[in-house]
């Protein structure tokens, strides 16, 4: 491609020459550009004339070259002159404005650890705060929503408890199955030393029913859908939809929060009960391995759990879920633009879920006790 | 360089479309080296779906294209990616990276195919970006710009490689007056100075009639290329009623009947 490449500075009547010739494009004014420099740092106090006659064709970079050899700093006396360049491409060269690339842009200096805590401590304060306002929004929509049956897109709950719900149950029963072969496994090794293995039942039941069935399912569901709901409503912020929505006069936490609000509601107490079933089969398989019949542990279950068991779980169930979906839902909301804004927002949502289930199931647990459950 | 090449484009019986629905069949032209050639046709006819298979993201139903000579139809791995860096594309929305400035975003393709110095790759950024009109926004990331800029730092980029066709899908839709008839200088200005090739998508009038060498039109209805020559004489002596009435910005016939 390149026939003419005689870029290298030559001595002509005692002037400094670069030579110019051929095509320059991106891909070859690389070196051409780094000799042509060199030779203007060998002379710093010598005019250097640029013979352009054979140039051929020069691309973006070709003219960012002879515009950067036309108006290098040099001093006096020693200037670069560029001779015979085609007059279109001079023309070119010289429709930038050197005055317009004095000013450089610079980001705004790195704050200090103390202005960065402070910060940090002021926008987790501020998103606290907007949670909890969000929280108030979601309660009044809801109670609304009761009073104002047709005010809910039902259509979209549906839909949205599809996808959360039905087409969540196989990871949901994978997950509630090794839980309970995993409690009942570790459980019975230690039980077996002190000849206690049948409570193993009541352990696996009580754990998956009362804590592992809603704490697991809780998980999956935020990893699962929580991000899922955070990226959808972002993307229509991010796509201006939120905006048309509110410009119709529609609230937006009633047409977008509101359906999977219910949705979530409604399904992750019936995963938990799906992952509660599979987990204690799971228990029961393991159990066959020490001498525990299906009977036996069948019998020993029912002793050793009753519906208060499964009903606190329910009633956690239910508490996740319309939480992980308001979370969910407020990161969705406060999307800031771009693609990277979305995946923040999913992620932020699986962080924030995440901690409060744990808070939550900590306070649960803090109040059955209190009230003897 | 010979004297004798290959058109820019070439569009051979290419027929394109999604699946069952088919946009257009067998169209045939070609785009010669220098020249601007715009595609237009109203909205939903094809254009940028056009673009997309001349590019090369999308599979054409049946034909072919070639670029330099050379199918970009069949073209696969590092061949396909070498003549799609002979072209320059701007897309519809920009499609600047987001995570980058503005800069950034012009200088990518100088950092990942040439190994030219850091401030010389800045300067021929910032050299496309003020050609834009762009500078003052060097710094910014693409989510803070309006959606005229990021179409124009999109020119901007798709220049950066030096490809010698520039494709630009709906350039001046969105840009203001005097933007849009700055732009249209540009394309000109790098036309005549750096011997760009550029098929154009649009459908501003204005801006076809002032840069257009050649026009090819699109038509959803019969599938078909429905017009291709210079715009002036297809808007003054074209015998098909619906390629005067898309030059001469008339509405349709108002009727009562149901077309069918």
């Amino acid at each position: 491609m390149n026939n003419a490449q005689q870029h290298d500075a030559q001595h002509r009547s005692g002037i400094e020459t670069i030579v110019l010739g051929g095509r320059i494009t991106a891909q070859t004014v690389a070196p051409i550009w780094r000799s042509a420099l060199e030779t203007l740092s060998r002379n710093p106090n010598r005019p250097i004339r640029v013979d352009a006659t054979t140039l051929e064709h020069v691309d973006s970079t070709g003219l960012a070259l002879l515009f950067d050899l036309q108006h290098r700093q040099r001093s006096p006396g020693a200037e670069v002159q560029i001779e015979n360049l085609a007059p279109n491409l001079a023309g070119l060269v010289e429709s930038w404005d050197p005055a317009d690339f004095v000013q450089t842009y610079r980001r705004p200096a790195s704050i200090g650890i103390a202005e960065q805590v402070g910060r940090v401590t002021a926008a987790l304060a501020a998103d606290f705060k907007e949670m909890m306002a969000f929280l108030g929004e979601c309660t009044a929509a809801v109670l609304h929503a009761v009073r104002h049956r047709r005010v809910v897109r039902w259509g979209e709950a549906i839909a949205v408890a599809t996808e959360a719900g039905a087409n969540a149950l196989p990871i949901v029963l994978l997950i509630g199955f090794l839980m309970g072969v995993i409690i009942a496994f570790q459980t019975a090794l230690v039980a077996r030393e002190f000849g206690a293995v049948i409570f193993v039942v009541n352990g696996v039941g009580v754990a998956m029913l009362r804590e592992l069935g809603p704490l697991m399912t809780a998980i999956v569901f935020a990893g699962r859908t929580g991000a899922a709901f955070a990226a959808q409503i972002g993307t229509q912020k991010v796509n201006e939809e939120v905006n048309a929505i509110v410009t119709f006069g529609l609230d937006p936490v009633r047409f977008l929060v509101l359906p999977r609000l219910l949705a979530a509601a409604i399904v992750v107490p019936l995963l938990v009960v799906f992952a509660n079933v599979v987990g204690i089969f799971g228990g029961a398989m393991v159990m066959l391995g020490f001498d525990v019949s299906f009977i036996q542990y069948y019998n020993q279950l029912l002793t050793a759990v009753g519906p208060a068991d499964l009903i606190v779980g329910l009633l956690k169930a239910f508490v996740f879920g319309v939480v992980i979906a308001a979370i969910g839902c407020r990161r969705g909301l406060s999307t800031g633009a771009g693609a990277a804004a979305v995946g923040r927002a999913a992620t932020s949502t699986v962080v924030t879920s995440i901690v409060w289930i744990v808070v939550l199931d900590g306070l649960f647990a803090v109040l059955i006790s209190r009230l003897n459950l | 360089m010979t004297t004798e090449r290959a058109p820019a484009i070439s569009v051979r019986n290419l027929s394109i479309g999604y699946g069952k629905r088919v946009l257009l069949e067998k169209a045939s032209f070609d785009v010669h080296r220098g020249e601007i050639l715009v595609i237009l046709g109203g909205s939903g006819s094809g254009k940028s779906s056009m673009m997309k298979n001349l590019i090369g993201l999308y599979k054409p139903l049946a034909g072919d294209a070639l670029i330099d000579g050379q199918s970009i139809v069949t073209a696969r791995g590092e061949t396909r990616a070498q003549l799609q860096r002979k072209l320059g594309v701007m897309y519809q929305s920009g499609a600047l990276f987001g995570s980058l400035t503005t800069l950034e975003n012009v200088r990518f393709p100088l950092d990942e195919f040439t190994d030219m110095g850091m401030a010389e790759k800045n300067l021929t950024a910032r050299m496309l970006l003020r050609q834009v009109e762009m500078g003052h926004a060097e710094a910014f990331m693409p989510a803070e710009l309006s959606g005229g800029m990021l179409k124009r730092a999109g020119i901007a980029r798709a220049m950066a490689l030096g490809a010698d066709i520039l494709m630009l899908d709906e350039p001046s839709a969105g840009l203001d007056p005097i933007t849009a008839a700055n732009l249209d200088r540009t394309i000109l200005s790098l036309r005549e100075n750096l011997g760009f090739t550029f098929v154009v998508v649009t459908h501003e009038l204005t801006s076809i009639f002032t840069i257009a060498d050649r026009a090819v039109m699109l038509d959803p209805r019969s599938r078909s290329i429905i017009a291709d020559g210079k715009p002036a004489e297809l808007r003054d002596h074209s015998d098909d009623p619906r390629v005067r009435q898309f030059f001469n910005r008339e509405p349709d016939a108002i009727t009562t009947k149901v077309e069918t």
